[in-house]
């Protein structure tokens, strides 16, 4: 099952997606990437799966490399699998995106716990009791960050699978010095956000 | 009559029946409208009485200001601040809480969307 979230749009996102035979969440009003993800993760919920792929919505991500980022979850060694755009080819992001993505990396993995190079990524798979314990709370692109670090001091496994990013020679949208300023902020002061929905761990 | 005078009258009186009307309406509280109202007095004395304006220069003076003029613009600005922290703040709650029930509305509309995703799938 596809599940597209649109985050109040103003192209034929919604037309498209369903003529190609998606379920189309709106949001009618903008709430951004991370407020994005976590409708669809509350939505994904409901519906009966194991695994839940997650993929931007800005033609960055290759669907042909699902089996790869699946491959850990369906062989148990990892409860989150993140597509890292750094574990080969880096040099197709462009060099100002990779240092701050390596100084978040850092600082992510510095909060967690456990090493990861492209704690930005969206292109990630959740087992359905990572998902049940918490969804992040951040709007913004904090979530990408915040979900790494309350699933890490969960004991949940994390682990990264490499990936090709592709990069447009125009994009739209995407996160910049601000959003990283805040990402690097709220991991050195708050990593943990109280906004997040918790529960208690299910058992192994 | 000077000029400035007439219109300070004029502009606290009508202000002052403004007020009054909103608080019979009961679209102000008590405590705001005594606020007010005793803003709008004060226009009104200061029209109507110009020793009023004396009588705050010492008042003024008493608090560290120069002149009337002076603690207005002062004590208007740290009010102006102290409102627009106030006012962000209540603007993030609100944003928190549309953002919410965005995300409500978007989550419960797909239910059945789902539900069909599922009885397709079986």
């Amino acid at each position: 099952m596809v599940l597209v979230v649109d985050d109040d749009s103003q192209d034929h996102t919604v037309e498209l997606s369903r003529k190609a035979g998606a379920t189309v969440i709106r949001h009618v009003l903008r709430l951004g990437t991370g407020g994005a993800l976590s409708t669809g993760f509350r939505a994904a919920l409901k519906a009966d799966f194991e695994a839940f792929v997650t993929m931007d919505g800005d033609g960055q991500h290759n669907p042909n490399e699902i089996p790869v980022v699946l491959d850990p979850i369906l062989k148990h060694e990892a409860d989150i699998v993140i597509g890292s755009r750094l574990l080969k080819q880096s040099e197709s992001m462009p060099l100002f995106k990779r240092i701050a993505n390596r100084i978040l990396s850092i600082v992510t993995s510095f909060a967690s716990g456990t090493k990861i190079t492209d704690s930005q990524s969206g292109f990630r798979v959740y087992r359905r009791k990572v998902l049940e314990y918490a969804i992040h709370g951040a709007w913004d692109y904090r979530w990408a960050s915040e979900i790494l670090v309350q699933a890490a001091k969960a004991d949940f496994r994390i682990k990264e699978a490499p990936i090709t990013a592709i990069y447009l020679p125009k994009r739209q949208r995407g996160a910049g010095v601000k959003d990283g300023l805040k990402i690097l902020h709220s991991m050195i002061k708050r990593p943990e956000n109280p906004q997040a929905s918790c529960k208690a761990k299910p058992k192994a | 009559m000077e000029l400035y005078a007439i219109a300070a009258t004029g502009l606290g009186a009508v202000m002052l029946l403004l007020t009054v009307r909103e608080l019979v309406r009961r679209k102000k509280g008590l405590l705001q409208y005594s606020l007010w109202a005793m803003l709008w007095l004060a226009v009104i004395l200061v029209g109507t009485v110009p020793q009023f304006y004396f009588a705050l220069l010492f008042a003024t003076q008493a608090l560290g200001m120069y002149t009337p003029i002076h603690f207005v613009t002062t004590f208007s600005i740290l009010i102006i601040f102290a409102t627009m922290y106030l006012l962000v703040k209540r603007v993030a709650e609100l944003n928190e809480r549309v953002n919410r029930v965005v995300q409500y509305m978007a989550v419960n509309n797909v239910d059945d969307n789902i539900s069909d995703s599922r009885r397709r799938k079986e």
